[in-house]
C-alpha cells in the first residue's frame, strides 16, 4: 500500500497549482464538487503550439509544499483525489468507472477487493457526498469512515 | 553502480580491497592511466558520430562538415562544453572526463546529471561499475521512485475544428506501469513537449513567433488524468491511445534520458520542430536505430507522425477514448428519439422525474435518460462560469441515478482510427474546360482534408487546408497560377437540439477572377459564420454569411468589401462525397458574382481518387461562364 501511494507523488507539484486555485488558502482540499471545471479562457490561443501555461514543467518534486501529511493519504494522493473528485462522484452514483478505480488505486485497495470498494462506495453515495457544497476533505473523511466499517476495506484505512 | 544498495555495497568491498592492497596515490594514478585509455578507444572508434551520442545530445546534420552538426538544445547548461552545442567530440570526452570525476559529488557529479550519457558510455567502452568513483543519485533516484513505467503508450487527441487550436490534433507519450499491473491509466505519467511562452504574450506577437521561431519548447509531465480533463472533458477530443511495443529497456532508456532533459529548452517551430517532432526523438533513443524524424523536414503534422511510428512498426494495440460530449451524442443516438425532450426537460427541471410521461417508462429507460441529462448538464457548463442552480440540479441527478442499480458506462464503438485516413499532402491533374477554353490543371496541397475528401479517419464536416496551388496551362493563353490558397477553414459541425455549434469559415489567398472583361489572380480574405443541420442521414445543408476584402484593380478601390453568403448541401455517401453549393458576393462599387458549384468526389482507395468539379457563373454586365473538370486525386 505505501508503494502506491508513493507512486502518486509524482506531479505533485502541479496539482498543487490547481488545487491551490480551486481550494482556496492553506493546504486543505477546500474545493466543492461541481468547482473547478472550467477551461482557461486563453485555451484556444494556448492550444496552437501546446503552450506551457505556468512555470512549472517537471511534476515531480515529492515536495508538501508545506502542508501537514498527516491521515491515510499523503499530500499528493490527495490533491489526486480532489482533482477528480467530479469524475469521482458520477462513477459512485452508476457504482463503476475509472475514476473509482483511480481513486482505490490511490488508497491502495489490491486489485482482489477494488469490486468491494466500488459496491461500498456506490451503496453510501449519500454519506459521501451529503449535498453539492461538499468539499474534497470532508469527502475523503467520508470515505475513510465509510471504508474503516466494511470488513474487506478496513485494513487499507488502519 | 547507483540503483542498488547492494552493488554500493560491493563497490565498497571493492573499494577497501584496492585501498588494502594500493596506496592512495598510485590507486589515483591508476585511474588516470584507465581513462586516458578509455578517451583513446573512444577516438580510435570515433565514438562521437554515433547515432546513439547524436540523438542523446540532439544533434542535426550529418557531420560532412566539421561546422555541420547542430544540437536543438538551446540551453548551455545542458552541454559540459562551452561550444558543446556544435562539438560532440569534445562533449564526449568532457563527459567521459567527468563520470570519473571524483571531486564533484552526488547530484552534481555527471554520473547523476546526466544517466543516459552516463550509461551509454559506459555500455560503449566496457567501463565497469566498480573502477567509477561511488555517487549517491539522491533526486534522480527520488524521482525514479514516482516513475517506473514498463511500457510506453503513443497518445493522440484527434481533432476539433471548433476550436482552431485543436485543427491538426496533438501527440505526447503515456509512461504505462507493466501491462499486469492492473493499476489505473489515469496514475500514468503523460509527457509531452510544448512552447514556453511568456505569460501575457501579445497575441500577434504570439502566432508570429510561433512560426518564425523565436520560442523555446520544454517537456512537461504530468498525471494522464489531467490530459483526460483537458482533452475529453474540456475541449471535446477524443483520444487515441497507441501502445507501443518499446521493451521495459527500451522504456528505461527513455525515461533516463527523460531525467536529462527536464527544464532544458529546445528550439520551437509550430510546423517542424514541434510537440510530435520531439516525441519522435524521445522514440529515437529509446530504441537505437530507428529512424523516424529524417521525413519531417517542412513539416511534423502530428498524424503524419503517428504513422511514421506505425510504419516502423512500434504500434501493438490501438484503444479509443471518446470525449464526454462523443459519449452524450451516442447516448442520445441510442435512446428512443422522443426521449429527447424528457432529456431536456429533466436537465431543466428536476420535478420532470414524476411527470407521467417519464414514471411510464421501464427502469432501464429511466435511468439512462437521468444519466443523459446529467451529462447534458454538465456539457452545458464545460467552460463556463459556475452557477449554483446548475450545481444544485446536478447533485439532485447524481443522486437520484444513485437510487438506480449498478449499471456500465456505455462503449462508444470506436470509428476507424485516424492513422488510416488519406495522407496529408495531395497532388492533383485535371482536364478541364473554362471561359471555353480547355485546359489542364496541376495541383498540390501541402495539407490536410478537404470537405469532400474521403472522411474514413477524419472529422465529418471539418476541413482544413493549408498552401494549395493550382497551376494551368489553358489553350490559349499558356501557363499561369490559377489559384493559391494559403488557409482555408471550413468548418461545419451539425446543430441539434443539445449541440449548438457555429458554422464557419475563413480562407484567404489568390484566385483568378474575370472583372469587367479582365480576367486575372486577385487576392482576397473571406470569413463568415452560419449555422448546420442534418437534414437527413449523412446529408448536412449549411448556410453562412459573409464578409469579404479582394484586391483587385479592376474594381474601383485598392481593397474593396463585399457582403456575400456560402450556401449548400453535403453528402456522405458509401464511398463518394457530394457537394452542391450556391455562394455569392456584392461588392460596395457594385460589382456582383454569383456561383453554383458541384463537387463529387469518389474514392478509389485510401489514397487515390477521382473528381468532378463544375461551376457555373453569374456576374454584373450579363456575363456568365462555366467552369468544369474531371480530375485524379492522390494523397501521399
Amino acid at each position: 500500500m505505501k508503494k502506491i501511494i508513493a507512486g502518486l507523488i509524482l506531479a505533485g507539484a502541479s496539482t498543487v497549482a490547481n488545487a491551490g486555485s480551486a481550494g482556496g488558502d492553506g493546504c486543505g482540499w477546500g474545493q466543492a464538487l461541481f468547482e473547478g471545471q472550467t477551461g482557461p479562457a486563453s485555451h484556444v490561443l494556448a492550444g496552437i503550439t501546446n503552450v506551457i501555461t505556468g512555470n512549472n514543467t517537471f511534476g515531480m518534486t515529492t515536495g508538501t509544499n508545506g502542508c501537514s501529511t498527516t491521515g491515510t493519504l499523503s499530500y499528493s494522493g490527495k490533491s489526486v483525489v480532489s482533482s477528480i473528485m467530479n469524475e469521482f462522484s458520477e462513477d459512485v452514483a452508476r457504482g463503476e468507472g475509472e475514476a473509482l478505480n483511480t481513486v482505490a488505486v490511490v488508497y491502495g485497495v489490491e486489485p482482489q477487493d477494488r469490486d468491494t470498494f466500488a459496491k461500498v462506495m456506490h451503496n453510501n453515495f449519500a454519506k459521501i457526498f451529503p449535498n453539492e457544497d461538499v468539499t474534497a476533505d470532508e469527502m475523503m473523511a467520508s470515505i475513510e469512515s465509510v471504508m474503516k466499517t466494511d470488513a474487506d476495506l478496513s485494513k487499507y484505512v488502519a | 553502480m547507483i540503483y542498488l544498495v547492494s552493488t554500493i555495497k560491493k563497490q565498497f568491498q571493492i573499494l577497501l580491497f584496492s585501498l588494502m592492497i594500493f596506496t592512495a596515490s598510485s590507486h589515483a594514478a591508476d585511474t588516470e592511466n584507465y581513462l586516458n585509455e578509455l578517451h583513446q578507444q573512444a577516438v580510435k572508434q570515433q565514438l562521437w558520430k554515433h547515432a546513439e551520442w547524436l540523438n542523446l545530445l540532439h544533434y542535426e546534420g550529418d557531420g560532412s562538415s566539421p561546422d555541420d552538426y547542430v544540437s536543438q538544445v538551446v540551453d548551455q547548461i545542458f552541454f559540459l562544453t562551452d561550444d558543446g552545442a556544435n562539438d560532440p567530440k569534445s562533449e564526449l570526452s568532457a563527459a567521459l572526463t567527468g563520470i570519473f570525476d571524483a571531486t564533484t559529488s552526488d547530484d552534481a557529479n555527471i554520473q547523476c546529471r546526466f544517466v543516459a550519457r552516463s550509461d551509454w558510455l559506459r555500455e560503449k567502452l566496457n567501463i565497469a561499475a566498480s573502477s567509477l568513483p561511488e555517487v549517491h543519485c539522491t533526486k534522480y533516484l527520488q524521482w525514479r521512485e514516482n516513475v517506473q513505467p514498463q511500457q510506453v503508450t503513443l497518445i493522440f487527441p484527434t481533432y476539433h475544428l471548433n476550436s482552431p487550436s485543436s485543427m491538426y490534433g496533438h501527440t505526447l507519450l503515456r509512461l504505462d506501469p507493466g501491462k499486469d499491473k492492473d493499476e489505473s491509466k489515469w496514475l500514468s505519467v503523460a509527457v509531452s513537449f510544448g512552447a514556453n511562452i511568456p505569460e501575457g504574450e501579445n497575441s500577434i506577437l504570439y502566432t508570429y513567433r510561433g512560426l518564425a521561431g523565436g520560442y523555446r519548447g520544454l517537456f512537461v509531465t504530468d498525471h494522464y488524468y489531467k490530459k483526460i480533463q483537458e482533452y475529453n472533458r474540456i475541449e471535446h477530443r477524443d483520444i487515441w491511445e497507441y501502445r507501443l511495443n518499446l521493451t521495459p529497456e527500451e522504456t528505461e532508456r527513455m525515461v533516463r534520458h527523460i531525467w536529462e532533459i527536464q527544464d532544458i529548452n529546445f528550439e520551437y517551430y509550430f510546423f517542424d520542430e514541434n510537440c510530435s517532432y520531439r516525441l519522435l526523438e524521445l522514440l529515437e533513443v529509446a530504441r537505437p536505430g530507428i529512424e523516424l524524424t529524417d521525413e519531417f523536414i517542412v513539416a511534423a503534422i502530428p498524424i503524419d507522425t503517428v504513422k511514421s511510428i506505425n510504419r516502423s512498426g512500434l504500434i501493438e494495440n490501438i484503444e479509443y477514448r471518446p470525449a464526454r460530449a462523443t459519449v452524450l451524442s451516442y447516448m442520445l443516438e441510442q435512446m428512443p428519439e422522443d426521449h429527447h425532450e424528457l432529456v431536456i426537460k429533466l436537465s431543466e427541471d428536476i420535478d420532470t422525474l414524476q411527470d407521467p410521461g417519464f414514471t411510464s417508462l421501464s427502469e432501464e429507460e429511466q435511468r439512462n435518460i437521468i444519466e443523459t441529462a446529467y451529462k447534458f448538464l454538465r456539457y452545458q457548463q464545460s467552460g463556463k462560469d459556475q452557477n449554483r442552480d446548475i450545481d444544485k440540479r446536478s447533485f439532485q441527478l447524481l443522486k437520484v441515478r444513485n437510487s438506480y442499480p449498478v449499471s456500465s458506462k456505455p462503449v462508444v464503438p470506436a470509428p476507424v482510427s485516424p492513422e488510416n485516413g488519406h495522407n496529408s499532402k495531395r497532388a492533383s491533374f485535371a482536364f478541364g474546360e473554362r471561359l471555353d477554353n480547355y485546359y489542364g490543371e496541376l495541383g498540390f496541397k501541402m495539407s490536410f482534408h478537404d470537405l469532400e475528401d474521403n472522411e474514413v479517419g477524419f472529422l465529418r464536416g471539418a476541413s482544413i487546408n493549408m498552401a494549395s496551388l493550382q497551376i494551368r496551362a489553358e489553350e490559349n493563353e499558356g501557363i499561369s497560377l490559377y489559384k493559391l490558397d494559403v488557409i482555408d477553414i471550413f468548418s461545419l459541425a451539425p446543430r441539434t437540439p443539445f449541440f449548438k455549434p457555429t458554422a464557419w469559415r475563413v480562407y484567404t489567398g489568390f484566385e483568378t477572377e474575370l472583372t469587367n472583361d479582365v480576367d486575372q489572380l486577385v487576392y482576397h480574405v473571406t470569413g463568415g459564420g452560419g449555422g448546420n443541420w442534418n437534414v437527413f442521414d449523412n446529408s448536412q445543408f449549411y448556410t453562412l454569411a459573409t464578409g469579404r476584402l479582394e484586391i483587385n484593380k479592376q474594381l474601383e478601390h485598392t481593397i474593396e468589401p463585399a457582403i456575400g453568403f456560402i450556401t449548400g448541401f453535403l453528402s456522405h455517401f458509401s464511398t463518394s462525397t457530394a457537394r452542391l453549393e450556391v455562394s455569392g458576393e456584392h461588392f460596395t462599387d457594385g460589382v456582383y458574382r454569383l456561383r453554383t458549384q458541384y463537387i463529387h468526389n469518389f474514392v478509389i482507395s485510401t489514397n487515390n481518387s477521382l473528381k468532378i468539379y463544375a461551376k457555373y457563373q453569374w456576374q454584373d454586365n450579363n456575363v456568365e461562364f462555366s467552369d468544369i473538370n474531371l480530375s485524379y486525386q492522390y494523397y501521399f
